[in-house]
């Protein structure tokens, strides 16, 4: 990887971190019965970051009083994390009185993309590449799905979304929130169901950097998968392309990976902007992330030269990511 | 009486000595012990330099005689059966370790060492490591340190001693090792054996070599022999360091979770590689020393170029991945990698509990 280049000084802190166990955090499930699980949590000296954000923004602060955190960030999600430098690891989720597990262990950087997308009750949601399923979880949690359309290429990996919703969604709330799963090719979708969804999320394949540091085998990063590589971001860009399709005007698409690369992420970005304006006339607009990234400092490391978007940094005190996110807004 | 003589002589240094010897016939056995100083002085006036000679000066000679007659009569318990035969006895042994080089305040301590050996013992004892080249000093504090020393069998030490010189240890090398590791003579034969065995022949280090670490690193004595090979093990392969600089930077010294801090940190920092089959790295490696020999926070400014925070984290992480290790390779599992999960950025875990 060359990503000494592209970030300097702070690469071998990213390195490190890449090369060193991460930090998880624990997404309280709604649909337990779960006062009792963030009491448990903060017994374990672990707290709910999204809260800590939000109760601790001041308003008297921020130059930009027209957007409160209430709006900016979907509601509902509680998600504790360790504080930093603290290696502690969370116990397993258990199986509660409704028959779903407690929380979702996932990396809790995994949660800002969904947080930024900001949905609000009532809205049609589609997760364009959900497996293996905790973003999509994650966009359940927020209670504020009419319908949710959770889609992935790869059955196996659909298999695999499927379990998720069936460990902690009880079946009765999976059919009220008329959730859809599919395994179909997401670069199709503004095709299939243009201009339908209010909120959108497009959580792109890409080289899962923090994995591919560890294998040997198969890396993404080797040789003989370099066309591979090189044909990556041109999926991203399609996969992003048919997600704004698929949007409202006047709707939202967060575009996230799990990848440093500005190759995978702001020129994705920048590229279907184009694309979206030269073939389809369509005009898309990035929303500015800098305030919601204010609220999060406290838990993670941002870097804070983005050209667009917003990218967590993993660092040994707060082993989070990476994730890139970017929210932008369909005009027309 | 005696002084007032002994103050008349102050002047003659040289014959201080033989005059006493004829003056004072209790101190008679004196005389064989005088004959071989007189032997001394005699090469001495031919030319010699009077260094050679055990005698200090005229001062230290009141003071030796005035301790001596002090120790004499303040160590009753010292004495065995024979009353008569006892303190002398004793005198020989305290002029004797006079002769070395110890001070008064030193003979006095060690020969008050209880349980202590008898003063012959005492004296054959410090014999042996004197004629190792261990100089008196050294030998007291190494003896005040470690008083079980004094209880071994003279034969024992003997022939530690001669196993020692084999090894190339004598000639004032002991020093250092005795000072920190004075189990080398109170350790079986065998463990030594064991520990210069690895050294030699599973590491492969050169005799000298194998000299060189022991009077700088002693306390690979102390370690367990198969843990001395996998730390070698580690700097040898996994670090790229050659035999030559393990000696020199005296890498033995360090403990394993040291090194393997230190060395590991700066690794997946991207600022240590293992060098390849031709010995070579795409990036300049740190000196050995200014990963070991230095101290934390120099290290972490000037080598890993990184935060005391972040290094606290990494050595927690680092400790557990090695429990981690440990347990999943004496339970013999094998993690298999869910290939899925290559493209996952999200980790499921509760998958498991389906």
């Amino acid at each position: 990887m060359t990503y000494s280049v592209q970030f300097g000084d702070l690469w071998p802190s990213i390195r490190v971190s890449l090369l060193s166990e991460q930090k998880y955090g624990a997404l309280v499930n709604n649909f337990a019965a779960s006062d009792h699980v963030s009491a448990k949590l903060e017994q374990l000296n672990a707290k709910d970051f999204v809260n800590e954000a939000i109760s601790h923004w001041d308003p008297e602060a921020e130059s930009d009083h027209s957007v409160a955190p209430s709006t900016a960030c979907s509601p509902n999600l509680r998600c504790f994390t360790f504080a930093r430098g603290d290696v502690s690891r969370f116990p397993p989720a258990r199986l509660g009185s409704l028959g779903v597990l407690d929380y979702y262990l996932m990396d809790a950087a995994s949660l800002l993309p969904v947080l930024a997308l900001g949905l609000h009750p009532g809205d049609t949601v589609l997760d364009l590449c959900a497996a293996p399923g905790g973003k999509t979880l994650a966009l359940l949690q927020t209670l504020c799905c009419r319908n949710l359309a959770a889609n992935d290429l790869s059955t196996s990996r659909t298999g695999r979304l499927r379990k998720v919703l069936q460990s902690y969604v009880p079946q009765g709330i999976r059919e009220r929130n008329q959730i859809r799963v599919t395994s179909w090719d997401g670069r199709k979708w503004g095709e299939l169901e243009g201009d339908t969804y209010d909120r959108v999320l497009v959580d792109v394949p890409c080289t899962t950097d923090r994995h591919s540091l560890h294998e040997e085998e198969n890396n993404i990063f080797q040789r003989s998968r370099k066309k591979e590589r090189q044909m990556l971001p041109m999926l991203q860009l399609q996969l992003l392309a048919a997600g704004l399709l698929a949007t409202k005007p006047g709707g939202h698409v967060v575009y996230s990976t799990c990848s440093l690369s500005h190759l995978q992420n702001e020129y994705v970005v920048q590229g279907t902007i184009e694309l979206l304006a030269n073939q389809y006339s369509i005009k898309v607009q990035v929303e500015d992330l800098s305030h919601f990234r204010k609220l999060f400092m406290d838990t993670f490391c941002f870097f804070q030269s983005c050209q667009v978007g917003e990218l967590v940094l993993p660092n040994l005190i707060a082993n989070f990511g990476p994730m890139y996110f970017c929210k932008m807004r369909r005009l027309t | 009486m005696q002084n007032n003589q002994v103050l008349g002589l102050h002047h003659h240094i040289p014959l201080t000595w033989v005059r006493l010897a004829k003056l004072t016939p209790h101190l008679g056995e004196q005389k064989r012990t005088t004959a071989s100083l007189l032997r001394k002085l005699t090469t001495a006036s031919n030319g010699g330099g009077f260094e050679e000679l055990p005698l200090v000066g005229p001062k230290k000679c009141v003071q030796q005689l005035q301790c001596q007659a002090n120790l004499v009569y303040c160590l009753p318990e010292k004495q065995g059966t024979s009353v008569d035969g006892e303190p002398r006895r004793l005198e020989k042994v305290v002029c004797s370790l006079l002769d070395m080089g110890f001070s008064d305040a030193h003979i006095n301590e060690l020969l008050s060492i209880q349980p202590g050996p008898s003063p012959q013992q005492l004296l054959d004892l410090i014999s042996e490591f004197i004629l190792l080249g261990v100089n008196p000093e050294p030998v007291y504090v190494a003896l005040k340190q470690s008083p079980q020393l004094l209880n071994l069998p003279v034969v024992q030490v003997k022939k530690r001693s001669s196993y020692l010189r084999k090894l190339g240890l004598g000639e004032g090398k002991l020093k250092r090792v005795l000072h920190s590791c004075p189990e080398i003579f109170t350790m079986r034969q065998r463990d030594v054996d064991e520990v210069v065995q690895v050294l030699k022949e599973k590491c492969l280090f050169t005799v000298q070599q194998v000299t060189e670490i022991l009077h700088r690193c002693p306390n690979v004595l102390r370690e367990d022999p198969s843990e001395l090979e996998y730390k070698f093990q580690y700097g040898y392969f996994r670090m790229g360091i050659k035999h030559v600089d393990v000696v020199r930077t005296e890498f033995f010294k360090y403990s394993l979770t040291k090194i393997k801090q230190r060395h590991v940190y700066l690794e997946r920092l991207g600022r240590y590689q293992t060098p390849d089959k031709k010995g070579q790295t795409q990036i300049a490696n740190p000196l050995l020393k200014d990963i070991l020999r230095i101290s934390e926070a120099e290290f972490l400014a000037k080598t890993a170029c990184s935060s005391a925070e972040e290094f606290v984290v990494f050595k927690k992480l680092l400790a557990l991945e090695e429990e981690e290790l440990e347990s999943s390779m004496s339970e013999e599992e094998e993690e298999e990698e869910d290939e899925d999960e290559e493209e996952d950025e999200d980790e499921d875990k509760d998958e498991e509990q389906l």
